[in-house]
């Protein structure tokens, strides 16, 4: 479904991507885990086409994607949801959902009838929501609901596209231990031919919602493969030392 | 984003009954004043559609006025044109002239937009001031207003006149909420909030700049186009950077992103214009003075001030005020 072959990327002297190649089937969920600065997010840029790499390729879906621009890969399934919440501060959090749902479904273009108001858009708008339990709080601004419901809200407009491929950059970032737990609880429930692509700090929550586990560090990958062998991982222990061992 | 609050449909209703009794009451010199009133609320308003719900602080919509108004005289009087084909040409020209604009611009934000709106603005004035068939400093006369004579209507008449450009106040509005609550009016208050969201939910970002911009510029051009017939002549002048920005004074005096605040603003700015132009040369500093108070009060501009005043009475009044229902900027 997602594929990279030995992605590079280098900022000047620093090189942040080396040699990734991965490969998601559809409907895997897969995780990354990595420290600070291990070039997660760079590595998510690439996928999306915000970065471009300095050289490998990106296959979305059987294609070739490495030359498209950052919308066209949405429009080809894939969306993204930022470590940094990037969220339409100013609109309610019905028409942050609304605006991904009108978008992905093609009427961000047109003059006809109130693009928000397509009733294709509200039952998107309606059903994302509910998924994420923003229901109560569709007519609230995004700076009236707390720091969680962001996050939340943060996913739910990249979910509101209904891509293949969902990219969430830590989730659960800020948010605290319980609400962190529910939340992987509602992306547990997600539908299981929706491929999930979640960079996680928090290694419990990794392993509870993993198909599979990549970890970088330093760029680079340096574990590909099941939760379970993950654990047995020594290199893991050592790039998580303290949080390690309190798992 | 673009929503039409019971307050804004008041102060429509009380707009469109003050204009069009006005209009029956008043002299020839009231009636002029008008006029004026309604050809700088088109041109504000197509503005506020850029400006205040996509971020696009245009310095090139005077001259995109200024290409209408010179797209219809050439038209009309040079090539003998019918007016109304004159007129939707001077509009279509326009458009497509501010389309182009909004596409070279859209990848650039914030003064960078400005100032490269500002050079745009300032080549179409270079190009009609120094190209001998638009007649130069001299300008072009010979202009004839639109015949509606099967209406009954001479507009040779002051006083139709005016009530005609108001009639196309109302037509600018109309196009202007529509586009904006359109679908590419819904993206545009995306792009506005968060332009890397928007790509990545799959939107082509310059595109709604570009269609945008484009649909804002024909409105200017058809403001241009009513200006060129109010006077019946064209100068270079109507081009000036400086129209730009006194539309922009008015937007902002009036209240960003609230589509009715600019015709608000117009009304107040002219009619200060005059009042205090006809007392003392020094009306500007007057302007000035009102601009820096309502800039300074943080109030988005007077209807700004005045939705947040109902929106301060209508919480005093709940004790459990619904919050969404304060309001903002759109
Ligand atoms: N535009 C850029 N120019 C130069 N260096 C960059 C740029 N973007 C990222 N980097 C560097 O690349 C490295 C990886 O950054 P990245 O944000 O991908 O890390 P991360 O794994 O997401 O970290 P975190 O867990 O803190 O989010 C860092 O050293 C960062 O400083
Ligand atoms: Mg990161």
């Amino acid at each position: 479904m997602l594929e990279t072959r030995n992605l590079d990327k280098s900022f000047g002297a620093i090189h942040v991507t080396r040699d990734v190649s991965l490969k998601l089937e559809r409907g895997e969920r897969r995780v990354i885990l990595g420290p600070n600065g291990a070039g997660k997010t760079t590595l998510f840029n690439q996928l999306t086409g915000e970065i471009a790499p300095s050289s490998g390729r990106i296959i979305l879906d059987g294609a070739d994607v490495t030359a498209l621009p950052v919308a066209q890969r949405a429009r080809a399934g894939l969306s993204r949801s930022y470590q940094k919440n990037t969220l339409f501060d100013g609109l309610s959090v019905a028409d942050n959902l609304g605006l991904a749902a009108m978008v992905a479904q093609g009427r961000g273009m047109g003059l006809g009838r109130d693009g928000l108001l397509h009733p294709e858009v509200r039952e998107t708008v309606e059903e994302v929501a509910a998924q994420l339990r923003l229901s109560d709080h569709l007519d609230a601004r995004v700076s009236e609901i707390s720091y969680g419901m962001r996050r939340q809200l943060e996913v739910g407009v990249a979910l509101a596209t209904r891509p293949k491929v969902i990219l969430m950059d830590e989730p659960t970032s800020g948010v605290g231990p319980e609400m962190a737990k529910g939340f992987h609880d509602l992306l547990a429930a997600l539908p299981r031919d929706l491929t999930l692509l979640i960079i996680e700090h928090d290694i419990d929550l990794a392993f509870a919602v993993a198909d599979t586990i990549t970890v970088l560090n330093y760029g680079e990958v340096v574990f590909d493969g099941l939760p379970e062998a993950a654990r047995g991982s020594s290199l893991l222990k050592e790039i998580y030392l303290g949080s390690w061992e309190d798992a | 984003m673009f929503r039409h609050t019971p307050l804004r449909v008041a102060a429509l209703a009380l707009l469109a009954v003050a204009g069009i009794g006005y209009a029956f009451g008043a002299s020839y010199f009231g009636l002029e004043i008008l006029t004026e009133i309604a050809i700088l609320a088109i041109l504000v308003l197509a503005l506020d559609m850029v400006a205040g719900f996509g971020g696009m602080v245009s310095l090139a919509h005077g001259a995109l006025a200024g290409v209408g108004a010179y797209g219809y005289a050439m038209l009309q009087a040079q090539a003998g044109v019918a007016p109304p084909i004159a007129l939707l040409g001077a509009i279509g020209l326009t458009g497509a002239l501010a389309w182009a604009i909004g596409a070279v611009c859209a990848r650039s934000h914030g003064i960078y937009f400005i100032m490269a709106t500002l050079a745009f603005g300032q080549m179409a004035y270079s190009y009609i001031f120094e190209t001998p068939v638009f007649g130069g400093d001299d300008g072009l006369g010979g202009i004839s207003r639109l015949d509606l004579s099967v209406l009954g209507l001479d507009l040779m008449d002051s006083r139709n006149f005016a009530l005609f450009c108001l009639a196309m106040v109302a037509l600018a509005y109309a196009a202007c909420a529509f586009v904006l609550r359109s679908g590419l009016g819904r993206s545009l208050s995306g792009v506005h909030e968060s332009e890397q969201r928007m790509r990545a939910l799959g939107l082509t970002v310059w595109r709604v700049k570009a269609h945008v911009f484009g649909l804002s510029g024909m409105i200017a051009g058809l403001s241009g186009a009513l200006a060129a017939q109010h006077i019946m002549y064209v100068s270079p002048g109507l081009l000036s950077w400086t129209v730009s920005g006194e539309a922009l004074v008015v937007v902002i005096l009036g209240g960003l992103g609230t589509l009715v605040g600019p015709l608000v603003g117009a009304a107040f700015f002219v009619v200060l214009k005059h009042e205090v132009g006809a007392i003392t040369p020094y009306w500007h500093l007057v302007t000035g003075l009102v601009l820096i108070a309502v800039v300074m009060s943080r109030a988005n501009g007077i209807f700004g001030a005045l939705e947040a005043w109902v929106g301060r009475r209508r919480a005093a009044r709940q004790p459990q005020p619904l919050a969404k229902e304060v309001p903002g900027n759109a």
